[in-house]
């Protein structure tokens, strides 16, 4: 009986918050799947941030409710959480995951006109052209690439040759995104590609693709898969007693690494969007006094900060167009393309969008794992080349 | 007032329906049916769409599986095989009215080369070689990116019909559920014709059904035939439905699935494959709401819901196998006759 | 050259696995005509379950393998009693489903206690390679290969002098025969269930310790041991041992030499090109015992 009282209670206090005035955003996670590694924090700090914005103030006095489901990174389960998010739950936004599914629907958001800002930084989603309602906030996939080319191609030394480097990647579109950009790169840039290896979904071991590599030769390898996979080829690598020097993308590279590959991520380099967790800027402080107040213990990493950002982008972006009275998926749009340089912080760099251009950065930090801690290396800044867009 | 029944003809025995009053319970409830359009939320019919894709696929199945006794754990394959060969037609300006059929009719042949191991392998050895298929099928599409689209999938426009487009999951709803009639009661026809009685002879066993003149490795072919051409229908109707296709749209899970949705229905029953399907589509649908009602106050159990269902899925099969082993259609029959024969239902 | 001799040796050491977890399959099917599909679970929960042990309760690694040794006869001891045991003469759909489903509740079990991260088992092994001649081969290969030999020894000496174990035998060569001999041919079903439960457990943990961490892909090699038994013969003990290593070899050998050719994904889908194959030329695997079928 006391039970039923509390179910009672529990749905009547959710009928009365409902009757406030809400905005509905839309949450597609990944917390089961094969990115959950990198999926969950993200996550936490997405609904971390949207409890603190509520906390203060709100969108101008009107609370955010984020409508949110798990897609154990499945396309097919994502494309169904969209249909019932748009179609019933009206949301205005949506914050998204994966790559696979934001580029399936990239078509359909456009047709119904709702904003879709996606974890995922590819570079086919940039060009405001042929994908007006995507966003992200970051420097995209296939600029990190060319970046940490660009840090290869630095850091070879021997005059005599070109670096030879491969690419791992995942056989899903987010491994693949980049790929055709760092090709080309390679090629403009007198990098050899000697070889690139495809890794399943999931895997026990990488030792074939390695070997094979290993064959190649290559001096230099870019992993693009996340944190788990990429430890598990470090570790393999390890055990083949490969020389190679291995780096990763921003999915791939971070505090989680050096945990799980302990001595294998040694010496690895990666690209880092967003700044570790509780590095010392002043958009951290918020994060800080959050996780003080709410859960001490817990850890964090610059996932869970990538999860802040993206939720101050688009708050920011609903603020603004609160303020011009047009609260719908077409005039929050157009409040993310008034965005120049809009400042974070230092939680990541500054975010511009464009008509045009949905490049929200072209900076890029290079990071390395150093005694087990991550070290900044380099800052390099990629160039707004119009062929590079949509790429 | 229900009653027995008391047939005077073999023509009545042999019917469809068992009684006047059933078709005319059955013409309501068809017309019922299709009501759900102007009431339910584009949600739910995203819903209905799948459950009646789902109707279409478990029959196939259970043509092959509950009615012909052969093992298949390819079905998602087939449903693969269906759902791109529509992308391809569909993305090459052929209509639906031939895209639906000639899909089924690529599964239908796909289905027949797999079946050809059924010749010489029986029971477990079959579902194995049905599962490589599966396998293969996935590899395949997965990797031939020209006509696939790889892992990134492809997209199908939609299906228009004498000038109507059904562009969403209202319209499209006007689309599965006629489709879904009119194979549910070929299915049901089936089994009255020689074809169909060869079928369940080779269930039971198939060494005497040779014997008595079946042939048996052609009916076993055709078998695999007729199943694959549902699931192949069912696999087109899905690329309509879903817009994007990509080889995640075709796991394993989902071939399972389709082994649980006949299992709970029941095995050899056309009832059985209807109740079946719309019982598992509905089941995940259900703990979701029933999740995200206590989401609220529990929000780790978004986290929690994907091994929920899993888990539920799996307990569902294991308690129907152990205790209701003849399934929802079974079930229904039992009730139906405790209110016919009332109060005289012992 | 080098390349083929290294993908060989790991082939092999997988194989050895592979092996292990397939002979828990075989001993099932031989004892009672069920072909189990959740042994992948079975090997993800000694896993976890020895994880769990080692590093919550801080027992030293000897008694957490008795311990998760233990846990694993009491859970094929149950699901036998609970789960198969009614099922017995019931279609082999039947059979078939139970155990998926069953499979489908033990990996909802295990992501409901455990979640889906990658949880890191404590390294036994150091990482650097040992040199065999000119090749780098792990050192967690090795002393993995090495255990599961020792274990399959045990088992066939087991099975060739041992009381139950013979009994085992004379179970799977008929039950009518072995009833009337006076064995009970429920405690042999028992037992086979048990025995598989082990041994997949300890494959289970020699995995995750080559690999370093545990998480829900480790089931996965109960889809992969399909072949493998297929390829030996469900009811050939020798031929799933067999089986295990080629399997091993041929998916390491795809891997390296026709994934780049296809674009990645070979390694996976080569065994069961390689089951289809074999079945279209001898239906019963290579040592399978043809069945000959009476009315």
């Amino acid at each position: 009986m006391r039970l039923i009282r509390s179910a009672l209670l529990v749905l009547c206090a959710a009928a009365s918050v409902q009757a406030q005035q809400e905005i509905k955003v839309g949450g597609i996670f990944d917390l089961t799947g094969i990115t959950s590694d990198v999926g969950k924090p993200y996550a936490q700090g997405v609904r971390d941030a949207v409890a603190w914005t509520n906390e203060n103030g709100g969108i101008n006095g009107k609370k955010i409710r984020l409508v949110d489901v798990d897609t154990g990174y499945k396309i097919p389960e994502a494309v169904a959480a969209y249909k019932r998010m748009v179609g019933d739950e009206k949301v205005i936004l949506l914050n998204g995951w994966a790559t696979g599914d934001t580029e399936a629907l990239k078509g359909q958001v456009t047709q119904d006109k709702v904003p879709y800002l996606s974890a995922s930084f590819s570079g086919h989603l940039t060009d405001a052209t042929k994908t007006p309602y995507n966003f992200f906030v970051g420097p995209s996939y296939s600029d990190g690439l060319r970046a940490w080319l660009r840090w290869v191609k630095d850091d070879w030394k021997d005059k005599s040759r070109n670096p030879k480097v491969a690419f791992l990647y995942g056989d899903n579109p987010y491994g693949k995104s980049p790929i055709e950009a760092g090709r080309r790169f390679c090629k403009e840039h007198g990098i050899d590609l000697v070889d690139e290896e495809i890794l399943p979904g999931s895997f026990q071991d990488a030792t074939s693709q390695l070997l094979n590599m290993k064959q190649k030769g290559a001096d230099y390898a870019y992993v693009n898969v996340t944190t788990t996979w990429v430890s598990i080829v470090l570790k393999d690598a390890k055990k083949l007693g490969l020389a190679t020097r291995f780096g990763s993308n921003p999915y791939g590279f971070g505090e989680p690494l050096p945990q799980v590959a302990k001595e294998a991520a040694e010496g690895v380099t990666g690209i880092m969007v967003d700044v570790p967790f509780g590095e010392n800027v002043p958009g951290m402080k918020r994060l800080m006094d959050f996780h003080q107040k709410n859960h001490p213990g817990d850890t964090h990493d610059t996932f869970y900060v990538r999860g802040w950002t993206y939720v101050l982008v688009w708050t920011e972006a609903l603020k603004r167009a609160d303020k011009a009275g047009k609260l719908t998926g077409e005039g929050v749009k157009a409040a993310l393309e008034t965005f120049k340089d809009y400042d974070l912080g230092g939680l990541t760099e500054p975010v511009t969008y464009t008509t045009t251009d949905h490049r929200a950065t072209t900076k890029v930090d290079i990071y390395q794992v150093r005694n087990g801690k991550l070290t900044k290396l380099k800052q390099y800044e990629m160039e707004r080349r119009p062929e590079w867009l949509g790429l | 007032m229900l009653s027995g029944e008391f047939h005077t003809t073999y023509a009545g025995d042999m019917g469809i329906f068992e009684t006047r009053r059933a078709r005319r319970l059955l013409a309501v409830f068809i017309v019922a049916v299709f009501a759900v359009p102007f009431v339910a939320t584009s949600y739910w019919l995203d819903v209905a769409n799948r459950a009646a894709i789902a109707v279409i696929a478990a029959t196939g199945l259970n043509i092959l599986t509950g009615f012909t006794g052969q093992i298949s754990l390819g079905n998602a394959a087939f449903l693969a095989v269906g759902a791109y060969t529509t992308a391809f037609l569909a993305n090459h300006g052929v209509p639906f009215i031939v895209a639906g059929p000639a899909s089924g009719a690529v599964a239908a042949l796909a289905g027949m080369v797999f079946g050809i191991p059924s010749l010489r392998l029986k029971g477990l050895y079959l579902a194995m070689a049905t599962l490589a298929a599966h396998f293969i099928v996935e590899f395949t599409i997965s990797h031939w990116e020209q006509v696939t689209g790889g892992v990134a999938g492809i997209s199908i426009p939609s299906p228009e019909l004498f000038g109507y487009a059904f562009t969403d999951d209202r319209r499209l709803f006007f689309l599965t559920v006629p489709t879904c009639v009119a194979l549910l009661y070929f299915a049901r026809n089936l089994f009255r014709t020689r074809v169909g009685k060869a079928f369940i002879a080779i269930r039971d066993q198939d060494i005497s059904a040779e014997v008595m003149g079946v042939q048996v490795f052609r009916y076993k072919l055709l078998s695999f035939a007729v199943s694959s051409f549902y699931i192949g229908v069912a696999g087109s109707l899905l690329a309509y439905q879903a817009r994007i296709i990509t080889p995640e749209n075709f796991p394993l899970s989902v071939a399972i699935d389709f082994l649980g949705m006949i299992i709970i229905g029941g095995l050899g029953s056309v009832l059985g494959s209807i109740l079946g399907a719309i019982f598992l589509t509905l089941l995940p649908e259900v703990l979701r709401l029933a999740t995200s009602a206590l989401a609220g106050s529990f929000p780790q159990l978004v986290q929690l819901f994907s091994p929920l269902k899993v888990g539920v899925f799996g307990l569902t099969i294991v308690l129907f196998l152990v205790f209701e082993p003849d399934g929802l259609a079974d079930l229904w029959r039992r009730i139906r006759n405790w209110f016919r024969l009332y109060p005289f239902s012992y | 050259m080098e390349l083929l001799l290294q993908l060989v040796i790991n082939g092999l050491v997988v194989g050895c696995i592979y092996s292990l977890v397939a002979l828990g399959f075989v001993i099932i099917y031989k004892s009672s005509g069920i072909l189990n599909f959740a042994q992948g679970e079975f090997l993800l929960f000694g896993a976890y379950v020895f994880l769990a042990i080692v590093s919550q309760a801080n027992v030293p690694t000897v008694p957490a393998l008795l311990l998760t040794f233990a846990f694993a006869t009491f859970l094929g001891l149950a699901l036998e009693r609970v789960v198969l045991r009614p099922l017995i003469g019931e279609p082999i759909i039947s059979v078939i489903m139970v155990t998926l489903g069953l499979s489908s509740i033990l990996r909802a079990i295990v992501q409901g206690i455990w979640g889906t991260d990658t949880r890191p088992v404590p390294s036994v092994f150091s990482l650097e390679p040992i040199q065999l001649g000119p090749l780098p081969v792990a050192r967690g290969y090795l002393y993995s290969a090495a255990s599961v030999a020792v274990l399959l020894v045990a088992l066939t000496l087991f099975f060739k002098y041992s009381r139950p174990g013979i009994a085992m035998r004379a179970t799977a060569a008929s039950q009518q025969v072995a009833l009337s001999m006076g064995i009970s041919v429920r405690h042999i079903f028992a037992l086979s269930w048990s025995i598989a439960a082990v041994v997949s457990a300890a494959g289970g943990i020699l995995l995750a310790t080559m690999r370093g961490g545990v998480d829900g892909s480790l089931a996965i090699l109960g889809l992969k041991v399909l072949p493998v038994v297929i390829v030996g013969g469900l009811d050939s003990v020798g031929g799933a041992i067999l089986g295990g290593l080629l399997v091993g070899v041929l998916e390491n050998l795809a891997g390296g030499y026709l994934d780049p050719v296809f674009g990645g994904g070979v390694k996976e889908v080569a065994p069961f090109v390689a089951l289809v194959l074999i079945l279209m030329i001898r239906p019963y695997g290579l040592f399978g015992k043809v069945r000959i079928e009476r009315v």
